[in-house]
């Protein structure tokens, strides 16, 4: 059975079912225990079972460290940091320990932690709260990003994380968690690693993910009015990226255009403009073209957020300039 | 101690100040004109304006997230409007709308702004902390003289950002070296909804500062004479270089964290004891009983803030935005970003 649920909703579900069903998985982070977090995900956790929430000090760094051991041990910690943008203060736990246990322990332990972490901008709040920190992550082998777009992908992916025997980086954008949809009652589970086919077409693949894939699918609608085809693929997991889905879709259109809110150098934009034209170069119609922020921090003046930021127009010229090429 | 009466009556005007300008910010966040969240530090005013008034001009400040008070009172009065219209994110802002409430910074009076990561700011301090230090050590120009006091370095922390590394780190340091730096502990007893007590094993979060053999005090947070003189000796301490002091100020904040948080978390009761000890109110009786003002005089204060700050909303609800594309200014130093 599915009904309409918000995407902060349906987080807040997978919480729940995946820990009525799983005694190892609890939740750690600052206010998410008592006041069910600082957004309101981890509501009614605490009220439930109060020796699995728990309300740590303001130690990001603890909060990592101390689910990272109790991985090794066979826990399984959904911890949550309220902005993104304070993962470098355990940066060093994440990119060393997290990512890195594995490695060490040659496989017999690793750090199967799921860090729920608040994204992306759009609320103007500046340079410290709004950034999209993914790709500060995305050159550390071993450590897993997903990017939740919809609430059923919210509550399937968080549910894969948790169970996935890597560190996951679970990225929840701020401006998602009013987005309503359908949502199955029961406990279901999202595949990592596999991106989705989210529309299919034959003449551009656009490639977005949270925010950005709400642009991509009104672009589609809007191009699909010029008799411009448009393929939409959602990534779902950004690092590893599901390469294959990517390349066949672009050898079918042989045009790409990546839409990715944060800026533009070294994104996941440039990861995969780059196995396009190392793989595929040959298939390719017209040059890739990539939308993105401009190359400057997040500024606080709205007009300057929005100026910075990618704006749905960019979407639509790209499509016209790879069109037109 | 008791502050001669000028300056009791010179602080208190501050405060009066401080608090209007919050309200007012608070009244323009509520409705939607000033963007994105803001922390109001309503309540608090004693130990904001009291650390301010006893440092120097060219003393370094570093306010945290809830220092609108402290921000503006750093600034010179010609400067506030611009404080508050930063917060409006307003081209005439201190930073030209580009940082907004979390992040107004004016270096020329030395408030050297927050940054929006809790604990960041304790490293940063030791850096100003080390400037005058290093200068004086190395007899460099203007600090030849060795009885030259150093430049002291105040930094604001929550009772709540107590728990990042970086404070232990920060004072490990600054301890060891004997920086001037004023470590100012805010403690309003909340951090977003968890109580110091859960978060912190000592009853007294000073305590945490003798075990780095820093001087550490608590005061009553709401009492501008004791946060004044207590602040005073710190300072003293440091510029002669005999290093860092913790300050406990036990406070209280009015609102919720943000504007709009209903903070649930209270015990009922709890803000009104609170609100009885309003460190304005304690100021004013003691002007008014001991001191001898008169209401009118009280009231006149009152009306003379009250025109400043009306003066600064029209200031701020009249700037323009900044220009969109001035976003790519000041990314880099001496190179430019490419825009739209
Ligand atoms: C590193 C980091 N962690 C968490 C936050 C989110 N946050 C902002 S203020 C705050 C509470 C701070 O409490 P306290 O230090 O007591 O200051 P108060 O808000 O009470 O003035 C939190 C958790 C942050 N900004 N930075
Ligand atoms: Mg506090």
């Amino acid at each position: 059975m599915s009904r309409k649920l918000t995407f902060s909703g349906a987080i807040n579900e997978a919480l729940h079912q995946e820990m009525e069903r799983d005694e190892t998985v609890f939740i750690l982070g600052e206010d998410v225990a008592k006041m069910g977090g600082d957004f309101g995900i981890t509501r009614g956790i605490w009220l439930k079972w109060p020796h699995r929430a728990y309300d740590t000090p303001l130690s990001e760094q603890a909060i990592i460290g101390l689910s990272n051991g109790a991985a090794v041990c066979g826990l399984k910690p959904v911890a949550e940091l309220m902005f993104a943008d304070f993962v470098g203060v355990c940066y060093d736990q994440i990119i060393n320990n997290s990512a890195k246990l594995a490695y060490m322990y040659d496989g017999e332990a690793s750090a199967q932690i799921v860090v729920r972490a608040v994204t992306g901008g759009g609320i103007r709040c500046a340079y410290h709260h709004s950034q999209c920190i993914e790709p500060w992550l995305m050159n550390i082998p071993g450590l897993v990003i997903v990017a939740p777009s919809t609430p059923y992908e919210a509550k399937g992916l968080l549910v894969g994380s948790i169970r996935n025997r890597n560190p996951v980086i679970y990225l929840e954008h701020k401006l998602l968690y009013n987005k309503k949809g359908d949502v199955p009652e029961e406990l279901y589970e999202i595949e990592l690693f596999k991106a989705n086919v989210v529309r299919e077409g034959k003449d551009i693949t656009m490639v977005a993910a949270m925010t950005m894939l709400d642009y991509a699918e009104r672009a589609a609608v809007e191009m699909e009015k010029e008799g411009i085809s448009v393929e939409i693929i959602n990534p779902m997991t950004l690092f590893p990226l599901d390469k294959e889905t990517i390349m066949d879709s672009v050898a079918k259109t042989g045009r790409l255009i990546v839409v990715q809110e944060g800026p533009k150098v070294m994104g996941y934009a440039a990861e995969i403009g780059s196995m396009v034209a190392e793989d595929i170069f040959e298939y390719l119609k017209a040059p890739l073209k990539r939308v993105t922020s401009l190359d400057t921090p997040v500024p606080f003046a709205p007009v300057q957020e929005d100026y910075v930021l990618p704006q749905y127009d960019d979407v639509i010229k790209a499509c016209h300039e790879v069109m037109t090429f | 101690m008791a502050l001669a009466k000028e300056r009791l009556w010179k602080v208190y005007r501050d405060m009066v100040l401080i608090r209007r300008f919050e309200e007012e910010v608070e009244k323009y966040a509520q409705n939607g004109t000033i963007p994105g969240f803001i922390h109001l530090s309503i309540g608090q005013e004693a130990a904001q304006a009291g650390v301010v008034e006893a440092l120097k001009y060219t003393d370094y400040k570093f306010p945290d997230h809830r220092g609108h008070g402290a921000i503006v009172l750093s600034s010179p009065p010609e400067r506030r409007k611009n404080c508050m219209s930063e917060i409006f994110a307003k081209e005439t802002g201190v930073n030209h709308g580009r940082g907004g409430s979390m992040h107004v910074n004016d270096l020329e009076a030395r408030n050297m702004g927050f940054n929006g990561i809790q604990g960041s700011t304790v490293v940063t301090a030791l850096g100003t902390a080390f400037d005058s230090y290093y200068r004086k050590a190395n007899k460099m120009a203007g600090w030849e003289d060795e009885n030259k006091d150093l430049d002291v370095t105040a930094v604001f922390m929550g009772d709540g950002t107590l728990g990042e590394g970086t404070c232990h780190e920060s004072m490990n340091l600054a301890a060891t070296w004997k920086l001037p730096l004023i470590y100012c502990l805010i403690n309003n007893h909340y951090a977003i909804s968890t109580h110091y007590t859960e978060s912190h094993p000592q009853k007294e979060l000073k305590t945490w500062g003798e075990g780095y053999e820093v001087p550490s005090y608590r005061v009553d947070g709401n009492d501008i004479e004791a946060v004044i003189e207590i602040t005073e000796e710190a300072a003293e301490r440091a510029r002669k270089g005999k290093g860092p002091t913790l300050i406990e100020f036990m406070t209280y904040r009015w609102q919720g964290h943000f504007s709009g948080d209903p903070a649930a978390y209270r015990p009922d009761g709890e803000l009104e004891k609170w609100q009885a000890n309003c460190p304005l109110l304690l100021a004013k009786k003691k002007l008014m009983e001991v001191h001898g003002y008169s209401k009118e005089e009280i009231d006149a204060v009152h009306a003379e803030v009250e025109e400043k700050i009306q003066g600064y909303v029209k200031f701020s609800l009249e700037s323009p935005s900044p220009k969109a594309e001035d976003a790519v200014k000041h990314v880099y130093m001496d190179r430019v970003v490419e825009g739209r």
